[in-house]
This record gives C-alpha cells, structure tokens and sequence, in this order.
C-alpha cells in the first residue's frame, strides 16, 4: 500500500513537471560526464605510470667508437672503464640503484632485431652499430638526479639519460587534463545542485495542497518528503546511468577502437574501467540529490 | 479533552496578541461553538490546538499531551487524533470522493483492506453513498464539504475541529452539514467549531465560547451566539441611521434559498444511513436537530431552518422584521436607497 501509494506520486510527480526533471537529468548527465571522463584520464595515466614508469630505467650509454662528446675522447669505453662504473654504482649509488643491469652491444642489437626483424628504414644494422650500456632501475624513480652527478662526465660514459623524461610531457598533458574536466565538473555539478533544488522545490509548491492536507491528517515528515526526495533520485539517477553510457561509448568508440589501431603499444582505459567508475558517478548523483532535496524539503514541508 | 491555561499567541514581536490569556477546558465529547468577530483568535484557537501554532504564553493540553513539550516527530500522531474541516473543503481536485477521503488513510500508511472498508462506510454516514467516483468540481459546496468531512472523520479521530464549516454554503444546507456534526459528536467525538453563523449557534444549542480580541469574554453552556452589536463592533449605528429612506415602511426582503435537491438528497441519505445504525446499534438517533426538509412539501418561501423544534431565539427568520434602527434594519434600508438611486438614475 505505502509502497504503491508513495510510487504514483511519484511518478505523478515527474510527469507533472517534465520539463525540469529532463533539464535535471540533462546536467547531471553532462556534469557526471566531466566527473567520470576526469576519473577515467587518472585511471589512463595510472596504468601507463605501471607500464611504463616503473620499467623505464636510467640508461648510462657509453661511449661508442667516433663520439664527439668530451668524455669519450679516448674512443670507445674500455673494459677497464666498464668495470670502474660497475664499481661505482656498486659502492657510491647502492642506496639508490636497485638493479644494475649491463646490456652490450650483442644485446641491444637482439632487442633491436626482435623489434625491426627487417632492418631500420631499409639499412641493415650490424651489433657494432649499436651502444652499450647500463639499465639501471631505481629504487625511487625520482632520485635520477643523485645518479646523474655522480655518473656524468666519467671517463666512458656518454651521456646519461632518464628515460621517464620521455613520457613526462604526456604524463602533464593527461594530468592537466584531468584537471580540467574536474573543473568543469565541479561547475557543472554545482549547477546540478541548484537545478535539482528549484526543480524540488517548484514540485514543493505545486503540491502545497496535498502536503498541507498530509500534514493535517497526520502523515508523517519522511511520508510526505519521501516522494519529492524520490523524484530528485531519480532524475539524478537516470543523468549518472547516461553519462555511464556516454563513457562507456566514448572508450568502446574513441579508444579501444580508434586509438587501440593507432597506437597499439599502451595499455588503455578500457570498459571495465567504465565500470569501475560507474558506482562512483551512481553515488554522487544520489547525494546531490538527496542533500538538495532535505535542505528544501525541510524549508517547505517542514511540519 | 482539550485544555487551554492562560495561552497567549503574539504572531509578530510589538503586534496586538491574537490570544491574549485564554484559560478553556474542553472535556471529552463536548461540543463547542467557538464565536467572535474576525480577527478575534477562532482560527487561532484552532491551529493552536493542532500544534500548527506554538503558544508563546501558557500551556496547551490536548487528548492528554502537553503540546509545549511535545517534539515535533510526535507531531503527526498528536493529528491523527484529530480531524479538521475548513471553510473552503480544501478537497484534491484531481481526485475522486472516494480517493479523496482515503487519502487521509493511505498518506499514514493504513493497509489496503482497512481503507476499501472504512471509505465506503463513513461516505454512507456522511450520505454520498453512490457519489464516490465524482470528481470535487461535480459536486455542491454542501457535497463537497461532507466530502472533507468524512476525511476528518475517516480514521475516527477524538477531536473534530471545524473552522467555518459553513461560511461558504446557504442556511438549508449549513443546517444539513450541522446534523452531521451533531451526528459525529453523539459518537462521542468532542466537536469544537469556529463560526459566524448566528442562526446554526442560537439552534443548536451548546456551549458557547465567544472570544473578544483574542480573549474570552463568554463561556456559557446552552447559549445564543449573542447580539450582533455586541458581536460586530463596528457597524456603528450613528453614521447609517442618517441614511435617506429611513422612514420608508420597513419591509424586509430577506435572501430566499431553495435547498438544492441534491444537498437535500445527501442529508436524507445520511439520515438513512444513521437510522439503520441506530437500529443495528447503540448509537442513538440524531434527534436535537429537526429532520430533514422536504422542500416538495413546503412553500418555498419558507425557510425549512425556521422550522426548528428546538425552542427559537427570536421570530421565525422569514416573517422577522427587525425592529427600527436595529442594526438590520439600518442595513436593509442602505440597501433600498442604493436600489432607489440606481433606478433613478436608469429611468
Ligand atoms: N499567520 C499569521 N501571522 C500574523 N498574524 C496573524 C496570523 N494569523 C492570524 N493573525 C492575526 O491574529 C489575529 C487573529 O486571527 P484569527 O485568524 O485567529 O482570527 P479569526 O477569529 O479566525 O478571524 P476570522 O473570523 O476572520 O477567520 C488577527 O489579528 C490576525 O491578523
Ligand atoms: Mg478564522
């Protein structure tokens, strides 16, 4: 009875004002869109950071033959220059350095063939065109500057190159972002609330009758408030399940389909992502409402 | 039942107070007429007694609570030992008789079987058997408020209160919606009622309480409503007697109505319906007002109201000519000269 009773109101309710329950469900949409696409760039940077960051080590590439750098003046790096660096990194950077690892020429060139079986750009490469060097992983990714000082400018080595720098600009960009849809999240769902506010409030006075008249008989606050906070939910709910969708197209279309071709060697946010932030965009869109809807209420159709 | 001690209602800090130590008590079953000037505390009274309103002074008991120290989530079971009927019905126009009344239930959670019993059975008592799928707007205002009564009534409460139930409806039916509440009072249900209707208080005969500027200034068991200059300060006798015409032969043309047949059938309905359950019943049959009119039998000049039994105050309100300069007699004669202007004018 209650059940059924408090439903058709609702459902009264909604119809009664369409139009503010769609301009409702509209911003949320939207807003929630921005939330969840600002949710979704972090996820996105998270899991190239695992990919990637974590691998990427420091590269020490030593001298080859014909360098034009200062330090490699005497030609290529020396066995005895080698083992010197080993001793180095060894002694003086073992806080820092976790892993050592040594890749020689032969090495570098199996990775490089493994990666273009068919040559570069039509040249055939021999091992001596490549460079050896130490791989270095870091116990704190950030420390490459410690390495940097005490590894730049000795006899052997070349240069010394971190290489999440590479990545670093991407990482901005994506973070950036972010950032900005948070923003505009942050207004539109501010929007969200006030919309969600009049839209209560105007159902508030467009059923003064009735709720004077529950009041009158007795009804209970929650009884009377439960319907207009319902309508409030479910709008909200109904914008949070389209930007779920939106999301969810947006991935299956823009990234697993088009980007995923494109470029092909990063992971990407994917459906279960969308997923994953569905709950969290489900959530919010019912707080809104629920707190828009007990500050009115509780201006008209306090008991 | 109902117990007022010293309350006082100021609605505007520096205003004149709209109950100004009002001491009452009201026991169970009573029925109350609550009279006095607009403006003079009635609907106050009431809404205090429905804990619309806080007292700012004094203590308000009513069916056993000290409402000052109720808390407002005991609110809605302090209302729903009490029913309430306005002036203006205040129905749900986009909803049936029927659906109209069990409102009242559904909204505080009654199951199902409970409403499809009760509903039927007070609309019976109130005599709008067969009118339940009407909408408010296909109804008479006599109609319309049985209607809101038998929300007030549906879940039985102990208190009825009624706020110029008949402000809006002609004598005959007033008289139809009196025998209601009488009926519904003989249930043992305390009746307290706001109104400006003298001929409804001088007939029925109950306790008057006549308040004055927000105070009591009369309490009085089986009383009139009082006299008019007494009641209605300000229609000053000085200015109007200077009126033209004054010397004119003073006959009055009172306002005729002729009952609605439909209001008439509803009330013969209701007589019905508690005839068969004084017969099935203990409940005694509603005697203290005179039956229903039949108007077929009546010229219909006359008005059925001044049929009364009970013994009336004054003449029979159709052949009452108010003596000269009475305040009704002034007030016919403003009338006539206002007729006698404008005809002249047109001729
Ligand atoms: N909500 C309110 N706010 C401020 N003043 C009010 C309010 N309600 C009533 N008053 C004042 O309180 C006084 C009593 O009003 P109340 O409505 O109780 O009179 P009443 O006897 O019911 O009059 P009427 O016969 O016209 O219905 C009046 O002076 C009125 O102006
Ligand atoms: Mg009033």
């Amino acid at each position: 009875m209650r059940l059924q009773f408090v439903l058709t109101e609702v459902l009264n309710g909604l119809r009664r004002n369409l139009s503010m329950v769609v301009s409702v469900i509209l911003v949320t949409f939207v807003s929630l869109t921005f939330v969840g696409a600002a949710a979704l760039m972090q996820t996105q940077v998270d899991k190239l950071k695992g990919d990637w960051y974590d691998l990427v080590e420091v590269s020490v590439f030593l001298c080859p033959d014909g360098s034009t750098a200062p330090t490699c003046a005497e030609g290529e790096a020396t066995e005895e220059q080698i083992a010197e660096l080993e001793q180095v990194i060894d002694t003086e950077l073992s806080t820092v350095v976790e892993q050592t690892y040594f890749e020689s020429k032969a090495d570098a060139f199996g990775a490089f063939t493994e990666l273009y079986p068919d040559g570069y750009q039509g040249t055939q490469l021999t091992a001596d065109d490549m460079q050896a060097s130490f791989r270095l992983k870091l116990v704190d990714p950030e420390q490459y500057q410690v390495v940097d000082d005490v590894l730049e400018g000795r006899a052997g080595v070349e240069v010394v190159e971190d290489q999440r720098a590479v990545f670093e600009p991407l990482f901005v960009a994506l973070g950036r972002a972010s950032m900005l849809a948070a923003g505009l999240a942050g207004v539109m769902l501010l929007a969200a609330v006030l919309l969600i506010t009049t839209t209560i409030r105007l159902s508030a006075v467009s059923r003064r009758r009735e709720t004077g008249i529950m009041r009158l008989v007795g009804a209970s606050n929650l009884f009377v408030q439960l319907p207009f906070m319902l309508e409030g939910a479910i709008a909200a709910l109904i914008g949070a399940l389209l930007a779920v969708g939106g999301l969810w197209l947006a991935v299956q279309y823009l990234v697993l389909d088009w980007l995923q071709d494109a470029v092909d060697w990063v992971a990407y946010v994917d459906v279960g992502d969308v997923l994953a932030v569905a709950p969290l965009l489900i959530g919010i869109a019912v707080l809104l409402a629920v707190v828009s809807s007990v500050v009115t209420l509780n201006r008209y159709t306090r008991v | 039942m109902i117990r007022f001690e010293n309350v006082s209602k100021v609605y505007a800090r520096g205003a004149r107070p709209a109950l100004d130590d009002v001491s009452v008590d009201v026991s169970r079953g009573e029925f109350v007429f609550l009279v006095g000037a607009s403006g003079s505390g009635k609907s106050t009274f009431l809404r205090l007694v429905l804990r619309e309103e806080r007292p700012t002074g004094g203590r308000v008991y009513v069916a056993g609570r000290d409402l000052s120290r109720l808390s407002s989530w005991k609110v809605p079971s302090l209302r729903r030992s009490i029913g309430v009927v306005f002036q203006d019905f205040r129905l749900l126009p986009n909803k049936t008789v029927h659906e109209n009344v069990a409102f009242a239930l559904q909204v505080i959670g009654k199951p199902r079987h409970t409403i499809s019993t009760t509903v039927p059975e007070v609309l019976e008592m109130v005599g709008l058997d067969g009118k339940e799928k009407r909408m408010p707007h296909e109804l008479s205002g006599g109609e319309q408020q049985r209607v809101a009564i038998a929300r007030a009534f549906v879940n039985r409460p102990q208190i009825l209160l009624a706020d110029e139930p008949t402000g809006n409806l002609d004598p005959t039916t007033s008289l139809g919606i009196m025998r209601l509440l009488d009926r519904i009072n003989r249930t043992g249900t305390t009746v307290v009622m706001a109104t400006h209707d003298d001929e409804i208080v001088n007939e029925m005969r109950k306790r008057v309480v006549e308040l004055s500027t927000g105070s009591v200034v009369r309490d009085e068991i089986d009383a009139v409503y009082g006299h008019r200059e007494s009641i209605l300060p300000a229609v000053g006798q000085t200015p109007v007697l200077d009126a033209p015409g004054r010397d004119a032969p003073a006959v009055v043309h009172r306002v005729q109505v002729t009952p609605e047949p439909a209001d008439l059938e509803a009330e013969r309905a209701a007589e019905a319906a508690a005839a068969r359950a004084a017969e099935s019943g203990d409940q005694q049959p509603a005697a203290a007002l005179p039956a229903a009119p039949a108007v077929e039998d009546r010229p219909v000049d006359q008005r059925p109201v001044a049929q009364a039994p009970v013994e009336p105050v004054g003449p029979p309100a159709a052949d009452r000519v108010p003596e000269p300069g009475s305040p009704d007699d002034v007030v016919q004669q403003v009338l006539r000269e206002h007729e006698r202007v404008r005809a002249g004018r047109e001729a």
